[in-house]
């Protein structure tokens, strides 16, 4: 009788996993790393490969470090830090230094996440957080997008936040569609053809990783404050297709551990994700979706505590006379 | 009267439920057992005083353990023979109960209750409680004492629902016999003196629903199939549209809610004049060579049942007492079948929850999935932190303990255990409380 297991209830478990979930968000993230790899050729999947090595080393080396044994590492790796990396690679440009995704990794890895106790607890976003340290670490590489090497070509190097920006600077605006397939915009590698991002989106909606409405409520939220901000309609679409929005809505705002655990609280969130981004672009003309991911995940502890839920069968609390 | 469809409640879990495996398999008698060690503590409350001493000979229904107190129960031999020790025994709660051993001597003399003269619904409570029956869903509260609630209730729900995976036991009584239920249904109705009787069967049980839609006083409503459907609360919900207030009974909103396995004991009890001294369960999981739904004695050990059914197999990694998402996990087979007993599940690795907790990654499922609306993953940091009453603020005293959460939890976290610990621990803060002001 030794090998049975005694344990509480309930005794049968759904199949899913931690594992399972993050290896389901790799897959939906290949759409975008194709097209990241045919817009910007070799270097991209250069970039990709180094971001992801370095995520997954610095994991393993970091836990070497605090003397886990091997095997325990390999048996619980949850496939999270190369979401991370996978991520990272997706929102630099395609013409950083090698060296860039691989420092931005480290520090994701190793301080956003692995310091604050790994898998669950690190407080903001790790991808969103690298790439801030990257943007303010090497702000001239990081903020000089190159568009991809097909399609009508605006011009080859745009310094600047978004075609959102030249779209109000200059006047000139690229078509809905060039916007959506990317062909002929400034951006980073993944973040450019919103065609790839949305196919990603609905497969974690599929495989219900993600409620998809919550980030195309974030991306509506952001799209409507644009209109407001820039007093013309036509702000809209180049508003929610250009730069980071979409793919930070989609893949990074919606990561469990930095969200409010309610769907009331998400909700919150995400429209407050919208706006902060719209409002951020319009004032600083940086692109801005990972500062405000990273400030909506500083405030998830006060949205968890403002956004509780009634038990079933609540009935308020009687006024005890006196 | 009529057949329609339950109240959708958005909340709750699917769960993969196996009930192929003895789904369509006929109640089978499981023949007596040589020796059977009947529990005296099988349903909530004091447990039952033996009135036998070693060495006394019994008879099939004679009573041999007499319930003590308001809330207890009468307990019953399930057959004949000498009583050869009492002796306690540790159950599969972990808790030392008194059991009767009593030896079968193979004759099966039979002892009945009393004729019933009047049918009352006085007399009808009396006989239920005489008989011993306690609410074989699982809870095993005295019957008799829940048909007698302080004010007049309007409505009786009877449970077909059985949501829990793998358990077919009560379809399986549904279906072979409808007639005896319904007779059960309707003494449970005088007793309470209720007109409105409404039975809540799950929409994948078709046959079970056209068979409970011919009798034209039953009030059929086809749930959803979801867990878990047939808590009270929510069946009351989904059949009627009452919420039942939090901490607080059904008979508050004026419902009762009783199983089908109790209807048919009562029938037994006041047509047969057959205390209970037998339950119906399903034996079933991968683990297990023929599963079966069983008709055994109480007392019957668990040892026997698995050996009846062709034995557990090699790649065996758990051992259940009820259904995979509520039962007890048992830590060897020899327990003995109990009234409220309703499955005997023997879990292969790849059906049963083996995996190792990971940390929590703050998914939300959990509170997607509570049917109670509660935000488990709160409750469980505030019960790792040590904060019971910021649990209890969470509402951990409002849980279930259905395992909803902890079912589709992707970090495998031991939710349920967390709130049983907090549950445990808020009772011993308040039991101290309310020491202090006393002095």
């Amino acid at each position: 009788m030794s090998n049975i297991l005694f344990s509480t209830s309930p005794h049968v478990r759904s199949g899913n996993s931690t594992k399972k979930i993050m290896q389901n968000v790799c897959i939906s993230l290949l759409p975008a790393v194709i097209m990241g790899i045919v817009y910007f050729g070799i270097f991209a999947l250069l970039t990709i490969l180094v971001a992801v090595v370095s995520a997954v080393g610095s994991e393993i080396v970091y836990r070497l470090a605090i003397k886990e044994k091997f095997e325990d590492i390999i048996s619980s790796f949850d496939y999270t830090s190369v979401v991370t990396g996978l991520i990272i690679a997706l929102i630099i440009p395609a013409n950083a230094h090698l060296y860039i995704p691989a420092f931005a990794s480290i520090f994701a890895i190793v301080v956003v996440k692995m310091l604050f106790g790994g898998t669950g607890y690190n407080l903001v976003n790790p991808a969103a957080a690298g790439r801030i340290f990257a943007f303010i670490s090497f702000t001239t590489v990081m903020n000089t997008f190159v568009a991809p090497s097909i399609g009508a070509i605006n011009s080859s190097v745009i310094t600047g936040a978004t075609s959102l920006q030249s779209f109000l600077n200059d006047g000139s605006s690229l078509s809905s569609i060039d916007l959506l397939l990317g062909t002929g915009v400034a951006g980073c590698i993944g973040e450019t053809c919103k065609i790839a991002i949305l196919i990603g989106a609905i497969y974690l909606a599929v495989k219900k990783i993600i409620k998809i409405w919550l980030p195309i409520i974030s991306v509506a939220v952001a799209g409507i404050v644009a209109v407001l901000l820039n007093g013309t309609i036509d702000a809209f679409l180049p508003a929610i297709l250009s730069g980071g929005l979409l793919f930070g809505a989609f893949f990074m705002a919606t990561d469990y551990v930095t969200n409010p655990v309610t769907t009331f609280g998400n909700v919150i969130f995400f429209i407050l994700f919208g706006a902060l981004t719209s409002i951020l672009r319009h004032f600083t003309g940086y692109e801005t979706a990972s500062f405000a991911i990273l400030m909506m995940n500083v405030l998830v502890p006060l949205i968890d505590k403002i956004s509780t839920v009634k038990p079933f069968g609540y009935t308020k609390p009687q006024k005890e006379a006196k | 009267m009529s057949i329609r469809k339950g109240k959708n409640y958005p909340y709750g879990i699917h769960v993969n439920d196996m009930k192929y495996l003895t789904e369509n398999l006929a109640i089978e008698n499981m023949p007596l057992p040589g020796k059977v060690f009947i529990s005296m503590s099988q349903h909530i409350g004091a447990p039952a005083i033996p009135v036998v001493n070693v060495g006394d000979q019994v008879k099939k229904g004679q009573l041999i353990g007499k319930s003590c107190g308001a809330i207890s129960a009468n307990v019953f031999s399930s057959v004949s023979g000498t009583v050869v020790d009492v002796l306690d025994i540790v159950n599969a709660m972990g808790q030392k109960q008194k059991h009767v051993v009593i030896e079968n001597d193979g004759l099966n003399e039979e002892v009945f209750l009393e004729e019933m003269t009047s049918f009352e619904p006085k007399d009808l409570i009396e006989r239920i409680g005489l008989a011993g029956i306690v609410g074989l869903g699982g809870a095993g509260f005295p019957t008799a004492v829940k048909l007698s609630p302080k004010t007049q209730l309007d409505v009786l729900i009877i449970n077909g629902a059985e949501c829990e995976p793998y358990l077919n036991c009560d379809y399986r009584l549904m279906l072979e016999r409808t007639d005896d239920i319904y007779k059960g249904i309707k003494y449970t109705a005088m007793a309470l003196n209720i007109n409105k009787i409404i039975i809540g069967i799950e929409a994948n049980k078709p046959e079970a629903i056209k068979l409970f839609s011919e009798y034209k006083d039953l009030d059929v409503v086809i749930l959803k199939k979801q867990y878990p459907m047939g808590s009270e609360k929510h069946l009351i919900y989904c059949t009627t549209g009452r919420k039942v207030p939090c901490g607080k009974m059904p008979f508050d909103v004026g419902a009762c809610v009783q199983n089908i396995k109790t209807m048919i004991a009562v029938y037994e009890a006041i047509d047969l004049n057959i205390p209970l001294t037998q339950t119906v369960m399903t034996v079933s999981g991968l683990g297990i060579k023929n599963p079966k739904n069983l008709k055994v004695a109480l007392g019957t050990s668990f040892n026997d049942i698995i050996e009846y059914c062709g034995g557990k197999s090699e790649n065996t990694v758990k051992l259940v007492a009820g259904g995979p998402m509520m039962g007890k996990a048992l830590i060897s087979l020899d327990q003995y079948a109990r009234k409220t007993d309703s499955g005997l599940l023997v879990l292969e690795k790849n059906e049963a929850n083996v995996d190792k907790p990971t940390n929590c990654i703050n998914c939300g499922r959990c509170a997607d999935n509570c049917p109670m609306r509660l935000v488990p993953v709160r409750i469980e940091k505030s019960v790792l932190a040590g904060d019971y009453m910021m649990a209890k603020k969470y509402g951990v005293l409002n849980c279930l303990e259905c395992g909803s959460c902890a079912y589709n939890c992707p970090a495998k976290r031991p939710l349920v255990q967390s709130f049983n610990f907090a549950k445990g621990k808020i009772r011993e803060i308040q039991l101290k409380e309310s020491q202090r002001e006393g002095k």
